[in-house]
């Protein structure tokens, strides 16, 4: 099997350069015969690049550890469902499986595509090969997961298989560790192609609004997806590494958040160009920015280059990355060069106040926390090269900068949909932005009373409270309206009033959603924790809450060995639950790891940690954290997901606007055959 | 006394708020000073977080920290010791002095010129909006019916 996967790696890297060559011919002399042999390069790339998949997939499964990579990253005992990850877990398998997901998504703008967009479908080809071949090229040359193990011996060379593997590493092995890799490179990967559509529309001179709208759902499906593994990635931290938080400014961390912030700004600026057709080079710019990005935080991750938490991936593709990403900049700036004329804004800013002012706004800000970002991301990197000085960029950095760009982002989130397109009058600024603004100042002096007295955090909770009652009023305005009209009961106004726009309410929803993340990290400043050593009977206190030490246990299973302690917690008095923080000792890895205990609900999480054994008194080494509104940070990630998939659904405006178009072609195609 | 000012108060009551509350006690200065580190195990996280079972490093940071709370030192005469001992790259920020001074500077100068960048950008696109509004001479559009057309508007241009 290794061989087949090797040959289909091979395959997939010549159908990859096939089919960007015959794509760019195809594109120049516009021939349906060459474009057509591209596309078929297409499904031969996919179905090579899977074919390479299932055979490391099927090493992996039946335990050869002739493979080098399997002998790496697997044991025998490892549970089937970890089993299936150590296909992304290594540098090699990683870089094949970004080829597969990419081969996914071109095959599928391809099928897709068959009869529509026909004039940009060869260079969209030509550039996601180019991509397809740069990955391929990479896995094959210099990170191949099908190399074997063998053994010099005086002889010759022989094969060679050690016994057993060296395992997973086990902060991998947690169950969102199987969805969020894949999650985050399904966003990475997918930027790929609204990108392509973006330099296949300037090279073919199409730069009407028609790549725009068909690159909407292109660009919000990775971005979803992007959005989606962050989520992931912070729960897999909060549960795994027994810090207590979801987010550490790590590089890596920060690598996933810059594409999904400039895609962010790409989603918003786009509705400015469907609209009123300006910003046309901005979002050319941003679209190049975020795949950019997209390729460097793959870069990152997989590099090593800078010191991370995730240090799982030192290796030497640097170059070839960097390489890379300098062809990306140098081709795709070229092209946007040379087409400027063709992007001329087609109207004028009728007024400061205005929706189109807002976005303007959102965009600066947006991009403002990219750079922020991104520089304090390099910082490290660009001091050892000026001063070979070795600094450390980390979270008390990222929370003084990033804290005011996220309150004003909030605040935007807010006020933006407030604004109307063209022009907002005076009288439609008050009649909009009165109500949420009451509300949230009631919830503001609440706060403070209540003792929120931190002021970035209960600035966030003020803003978090416009926002929402904004969100609450568009809904409740648009309902009321349809009731006037329609004679819906309310809650068949609101269902009827977001399936007829379902972007613009499915908007809504994800901002409502951001609100609600921004509301679990403003509890992160009630955080409260405590430590202390505890045997049998002994009671450790966390504010109003009581831990009583009952028994310890051990024992073993498939992979690991455990202790663990029981605790009876009441909280004011009364018997709460009993928690389990376990310590795990992985046989194969010879790696220890604590698994928390949690016990969550909307107020808070009470979370637990054994940390080791102190080496005097014997006793456990407890953590106990009380962290407030965490759950909401992962409410809001689902939210978020909830309303992507709302505004990627064609709302009844789009359906009625594409069966007339249908009928409109139907009757053309007629009065031609007549 | 106008919005603005009340704004103004409530602000700078908050800050007062925030100043008093920031009395610490050791234990939160030692908690503190652990987000400000980073752990020299090699862990790259603050030594707060640092993963490693028992972990050695952590042990011989947190005993430093200590010992200078135990003498009555500042939070930042405890960080000194700290860099006297691991060099700057303890410190999970950059000291604001000499090159580093870019790594705080540039964000809020990209923000700036950013702001600059949209401002002028606004400022070249209102052009006379000629062609899109109402004849010259026509009766002044009522507020309220200003408004009708915005809301209905908004179902069809969002």
């Amino acid at each position: 099997m290794n061989q087949v996967g090797a040959v289909g790696l091979i395959a997939a890297l010549v159908f990859a350069i096939y089919g960007m060559i015959t794509g760019a011919v195809a594109g120049k002399l516009r021939s349906p015969r060459i474009l057509k042999s591209a596309q078929r390069a297409v499904l031969g790339f996919f179905a090579m690049t899977t074919l390479a998949v299932i055979s490391l997939e099927y090493l992996i499964l039946t335990n050869d550890f002739h493979s080098a990579y399997v002998a790496s990253h697997s044991s025998r005992k490892l549970p089937l469902l970890y089993k299936i990850p150590v296909l992304w877990a290594g540098q090699e398998g990683s870089l094949l499986f970004w080829t597969w997901l990419l081969s996914i998504y071109v095959a599928l703008a391809v099928l897709l595509n068959r009869k529509k967009n026909r004039q940009l479908m060869p260079y969209i080809i030509a550039i996601c090969m180019g991509v397809g071949t740069f990955f391929s090229l990479v896995t094959f040359a210099v990170a191949n997961p099908f190399n074997q193990l063998s053994l010099a011996t005086a002889s010759g060379v022989t094969p060679y298989a050690p016994p057993d593997g060296n395992g997973l590493n086990p902060t991998l092995q947690f169950h969102s560790m199987v969805a969020h890799p894949p999650m985050l490179y399904l966003g990475y990967v997918g930027f790929a192609v609204p990108f392509a559509f973006a330099m296949s529309a300037l090279m073919t001179r199409q730069l009407g609004d028609n790549w725009i709208r068909v690159t909407r759902r292109w660009t919000m499906v990775p971005w979803m997806f992007l959005g989606t593994g962050i989520v992931l990635g912070g729960q897999w931290a909060y549960h795994v590494l027994g810090w207590g938080g979801y987010w550490a400014w790590d590089p890596v961390e920060n690598a996933s958040l810059l594409p999904w912030l400039a895609g962010t700004a790409f989603l918003h600026s786009v509705m400015i160009q469907e609209k009123r057709g300006m910003l046309k080079v901005w979002n050319m710019v941003l679209i190049i920015v975020t795949f950019f990005l997209s390729i460097f935080g793959t870069f990152l991750t997989r590099s090593g280059i800078i010191s991370s938490v995730h240090a799982f991936a030192q290796s030497n593709i640097g170059p070839w990355f960097s390489v890379f990403l300098a062809i990306i900049a140098v081709f795709s700036l070229t092209v946007l060069f040379l087409r400027l004329d063709f992007l001329k804004s087609e109207n004028r800013l009728d007024s400061v106040i205005s929706r189109e002012s807002g976005f303007l706004f959102n965009n600066w800000i947006l991009l403002a926390a990219v750079l922020a970002v991104l520089w304090g991301t390099i910082f490290p990197i660009i001091s050892k090269a000026v001063e070979n000085q070795t600094v450390t960029v980390g979270p008390p950095f990222f929370n003084k900068v990033m804290v005011p760009i996220g309150l004003l982002l909030l605040f935007l989130t807010g006020a933006g949909p407030l604004l109307a397109w063209r022009k907002t009058s005076f009288q439609s600024i008050k009649r909009n932005f009165v109500a949420p603004l009451i509300f949230a100042g009631v919830v503001g002096v609440i706060l403070f009373f209540v003792g929120v007295h931190h002021l970035y955090t209960w600035m966030s909770l003020f803003l978090c409270a416009f926002v929402a009652a904004s969100i609450v009023g568009e809904f409740y305005k648009g309902a009321r309206t349809r009731m006037k009209s329609s004679k819906e009961n309310f809650f068949s106004a609101v269902y009827n009033l977001t399936m007829r726009n379902t972007r613009r309410y499915g908007g809504y929803v994800v901002h409502f959603g951001i609100v609600l993340i921004f509301v679990g990290l403003a509890g992160q400043a009630f955080r409260f924790e405590t430590q202390g050593l505890m045997g049998p009977g002994d009671i450790l206190r966390a504010k109003n809450y009581l831990f009583r030490c009952e028994s310890f246990s051990s024992g073993q299973r498939a992979n690991y060995e455990y202790e663990r302690v029981s605790l009876a917690v009441t909280e004011d008095g009364h018997a709460l639950t009993v928690m389990h923080p376990e310590r795990r000792f992985f046989i194969a890895e010879q790696q220890p790891l604590s698994h928390v205990a949690l016990r969550s609900d909307l107020a808070r999480d009470l979370y637990v940690v054994m940390a080791g054994r102190d080496p005097v008194s014997g006793k456990a080494i407890i953590h106990v954290i009380i962290n407030p509104l965490v759950q909401w940070v992962w409410i809001g990630g689902m939210v978020v997901l909830l309303g992507t998939i709302l505004a990627l659904i064609p709302s009844r405006i789009e359906r009625q606007m594409a069966e007339l178009h249908k009928s409109h072609a139907e009757v053309a195609e007629a009065q031609h055959v007549r | 006394m106008s919005a603005k000012q009340i704004a103004r108060v409530l602000v700078l009551g908050l800050a007062l708020v925030n100043i008093a509350m920031a009395a610490q006690n050791p234990a939160d200065i030692e908690r503190d000073i652990g987000n400000k580190v980073y752990c020299q195990c090699g862990c790259v996280t603050s030594l707060n977080t640092c993963p490693h079972l028992n972990c050695e490093v952590k042990a011989e940071m947190l005993k430093i920290i200590r010992a200078g709370l135990s003498q009555g030192k500042t939070e930042p005469q405890i960080l000194q010791d700290l860099v006297d001992r691991y060099g700057e790259k303890v410190l999970a920020a950059p000291p604001p002095h000499g090159f580093n001074l870019t790594a705080w500077i540039l964000p809020s100068v990209g923000l700036l010129i950013g702001l600059f960048l949209a401002v002028t950008v606004v400022r070249r696109w209102r052009g006379p909006a000629v062609q899109r509004t109402a004849p010259a001479g026509g009766p002044p559009m009522d507020d309220s019916v200003r408004a009708a057309v915005e809301e209905e508007m908004k179902k069809y241009v969002d």
